[in-house]
């Protein structure tokens, strides 16, 4: 941080100045005929430690700096907050499976609706597609994946028999965490490999804990839709329909802590007060902070190469 | 404490063999004895270590005693004389990173204090912000009640962490010290900002050439053809990318146009690509690292000398390109413009576009042959920037600096709590309270009297030179090794 007063030093200092001031050759505020200039190829007639008028008139202050406003800032932040839900209704539904309370054909099911109207809402939206992509080629990859979690679930069902409970939910709950904390909130599509590998390593977790081989393949495909899919459509919605969004995103956390609420009523209390202050006070902080902002710039500063270098090796 | 015991005069058998404190030399002006700290010096290689050593020569020129003290570098540790007596300590610290050794703030008092009695320093002198050692032995010099000086080399951002944190510490460093040079007026302001220091105790002393080695010789340059010389370590801050913009574009424009590349480093890769991609093997040659003696042989081959610095506090380079007679193209970054007069030097912003349109505006001045000839142009900067010029200013910044009275450790305490903020404040003022509770246990274990005091090679008494059979002691190699700093 850079303090204003430079000159503001405590009394000793102040003393050591007066010496140098009273030193021969070394009164720096003598006035002069010639105007002192920057420059370090000239002789000029003034000592060494002069101080000009001049000096740190090239500084700038807090070049380029955004200034938010509020409400939008509690826009973007709406995104954690439904994150934070989305971990905490897909924590919901495990606990559910786990408790017998849900059948994972049910769970499929409504999965499958889900994915069905989230796929024909993301096509309604329109957008950009990905080059030779059609139809067929976004049902075969789904195909695929499906078989082969099917197959692999049994695998998957045994997989942390070895490893003890308590070590297995400890290991979810920091990899849902990493998700959360390394989630690309700035753009969420496609979900940064490593918050989506996290995630998705939590669940397979979560889901080997469950008593069947299909309770594991409905679980690992509910996470994919949670975790994948769902940030990809929010992220489009974000694009094409912004005025949807903040409802999307307040929908989500609403449902969130109302699943948590029906498990855990103390621990809806806790998620919903968490989502208050992320998404009403944390932008509070981030404009006062925003305000004392105190960025300096000047000629010291290392030069930036804006331009795209690459083109000359293509 | 010791610098203000020793002015009172030394007590017991030192008395009658070591000067006072400041010795007085024939002319009256005070004589120092001056230790150099740096991480940075000879065999390492860079505009730090050339400062040191020829800063060191001008001043036992002038009578000063100089000692240089470093880590040791592989199997050079020890004790080391150069030309003219100027004596290296190597110290076995341990290097952490970049050459920059480990700090602990303590492990180097008890060595650190040894040099500085057995040489009767009065004044330190550490050298650049990256070397730990430097700011080591300027903590520990004001424990020891010595004057200190800083030199500041590199420039530095405010936005990034590492910065910070680095600034941080450059304000705990400097709060105290007597008085800090930099090497140009951005240096200053940069210097000022970073440690928030009063500007009334920074002097700016640029660097210098020695103009006697980058003399011209228009024979050697090919003058069919037009060469474009760039001497730089090949990294991201030199503007390496933007050189690999800069020779497709000129050289698809330009068929008699050749570039020649000096220097090395990561961002070699980049030139290689660029010169496979466009086969301009014939037209770029890439030298690889050059020795400093090499340097010149290689900007006389040229006719413009390129520098594409993103930031540079001083930047020797373009000094050392224009006294070979060469046309001078930079960047504006830093402290470059300060450096060459206008009508030597030709200023771009550090974009790929801007350099190619210095560049050709030159190009084209070149093949009209109206540019300066190289005599001229090296006879306007031989006298610009000289070590001797250097050596003379440094000396004031001395003689200033040994009237002053070093803080005592409470004084030293209220400083670093009034200026370095509450929390780092408080934690160096402990820390210098222990480093001062240990000098103490060094000097009850090993008092200042029992430590041998050196024998001067330079300053007043210096006898380097003066007896035939000290001469041929020292490693006669390192003259050579040395010999162009």
């Amino acid at each position: 941080m850079f303090r204003r007063d430079w000159t503001g030093r405590n009394p000793v200092s102040k003393c050591i100045i007066g010496s140098l001031v009273m030193g021969a050759d070394s009164d720096p505020g003598a006035p002069s005929a010639v105007p002192w200039r920057k420059v370090l190829y000239e002789r000029q007639p003034f000592p060494d430690n002069y101080v000009d008028r001049r000096f740190l008139e090239e500084l700038r202050r807090n070049v380029g700096v955004r200034r938010y406003r509020y409400w939008p800032v509690v826009r973007e932040a709406g995104l954690v907050t439904q994150q934070l839900s989305c971990v905490a209704a897909f924590l919901t539904l495990w606990w559910y499976m786990y408790q017998g309370q849900l059948y994972p054909f049910t769970l499929l099911l409504a999965g499958l609706l889900c994915a069905l109207l989230g796929y024909g809402l993301y096509e309604a939206l329109g957008g950009p597609r990905t080059e030779g992509r059609t139809r067929l080629a976004d049902l075969q990859s789904a195909a695929i994946f499906l078989a082969f979690t099917f197959g692999f679930s049994p695998v998957l069902k045994t997989l942390t028999e070895s490893v003890s409970t308590d070590t297995v939910y400890a290991m979810s709950a920091l990899m849902l965490l990493a998700h959360l904390v390394t989630f690309p909130y700035a753009q969420p599509s496609p979900p940064g490999s490593l918050s989506l590998n996290a995630a998705l390593f939590g669940s397979v977790c979560l889901a080997s804990r469950l008593p069947g081989a299909l309770h594991t393949f409905a679980m690992v495909t509910c996470a994919l839709l949670v975790f994948a899919l769902w940030p990809c459509l929010l992220h489009r919605l974000r694009d094409r329909a912004p005025r949807g969004f903040p409802w999307a995103a307040a929908l989500v956390s609403l449902g969130g802590i109302g699943g948590l609420a029906s498990q855990s009523p103390g621990g809806a209390v806790l998620l919903a007060l968490a989502q208050l202050a992320l998404t009403l006070l944390c932008p509070l902080l981030l404009l006062w902070l925003q305000e004392h902002k105190d960025n300096i710039h000047g000629p010291w500063d290392e030069a930036e190469i804006h331009e795209d270098l690459s083109r000359f090796l293509q | 404490m010791m610098g203000q015991r020793r002015r009172a005069g030394p007590k017991g058998s030192l008395s009658n063999r070591t000067p006072d404190g400041i010795a007085v030399g024939i002319q009256g002006s005070p004589k120092h004895s001056i230790c150099m700290v740096s991480d940075f010096f000879y065999p390492n290689m860079g505009g730090v270590e050339s400062h040191i050593y020829q800063l060191s020569q001008c001043l036992i020129e002038r009578g000063h005693k100089v000692i240089i003290v470093t880590h040791a570098y592989g199997n050079r540790k020890g004790v080391r004389y150069l030309t003219n007596g100027l004596k290296v300590y190597y110290l076995p610290l341990q290097v952490m990173y970049n050459q920059s050794t480990v700090t602990t703030c303590f492990h180097s008092l008890p060595l650190l204090r040894c040099v500085f009695v057995r040489e009767r320093i009065t004044i330190v002198h550490a050298h650049s912000s990256f070397s730990a050692m430097g700011h080591d032995s300027l903590f520990h010099a004001k424990t020891m009640g010595l004057n200190t000086v800083f030199t500041d080399h590199s420039l530095f951002g405010f936005a990034d962490v590492s910065s910070v944190l680095t600034n941080k510490l450059l304000t705990v460093s400097l709060c105290d010290t007597s008085h800090i040079i930099c090497v140009s007026y951005t240096s200053k302001e940069n210097t000022v900002l970073r440690a928030t220091l009063d500007p009334q105790i920074v002097s700016v002393i640029p660097n210098a050439v020695d103009p006697t080695d980058f003399t011209p010789d228009p024979s050697q340059r090919d003058d069919t053809k037009i060469t474009i010389v760039v001497v730089s370590r090949l990294v991201y801050r030199k503007g390496i990318d933007l050189l690999g913009g800069i020779i497709p574009e000129l050289c698809l424009k330009y068929p008699d146009l050749q570039f020649v590349i000096g220097g090395e480093g990561p961002k070699r890769i980049v030139l290689e690509e660029v010169r496979e991609k466009y086969q301009l093997h014939d037209r770029v040659r890439l030298l690889g690292a050059l020795e400093h003696k090499d340097v010149r042989n290689v900007l006389i081959q040229g006719h413009i000398f390129l520098n594409t610095s993103l930031t540079e506090a001083f930047c020797m380079a373009i000094v050392e390109g224009a006294s070979c007679g060469l046309q001078v193209v930079s960047t504006r970054v830093g402290g470059i413009p300060e450096v060459l007069p206008e009508e030597l030097i030709t200023l771009c912003e550090p974009t790929v576009s801007s350099l190619c349109q210095g560049l050709e505006m030159v190009i084209a001045r070149q093949r009209s042959g109206t540019v300066l000839p190289p005599a001229t142009i090296h006879s306007r900067v031989q006298t610009l920037y000289t070590w001797r010029n250097v050596a003379e200013r440094t000396e004031k910044v001395y003689d200033r600096v040994a009237k002053e009275v070093v803080l005592p450790l409470d004084g030293r305490l209220g400083r670093l709590r009034a200026h370095c903020g509450h929390v780092a404040g408080s934690i160096f003022a402990f820390v210098a309270v222990l480093d001062f509770l240990f000098l103490l246990l060094l000097q009850w274990f090993v008092p200042d009297s029992v430590i041998d005091v050196a024998v001067n090679a330079s300053g007043p008494r210096g006898l380097w030179g003066k007896a035939g059979a000290r001469k041929t002691k020292p490693s006669a190699n390192c003259h050579k090794d040395t010999g162009t700093g």
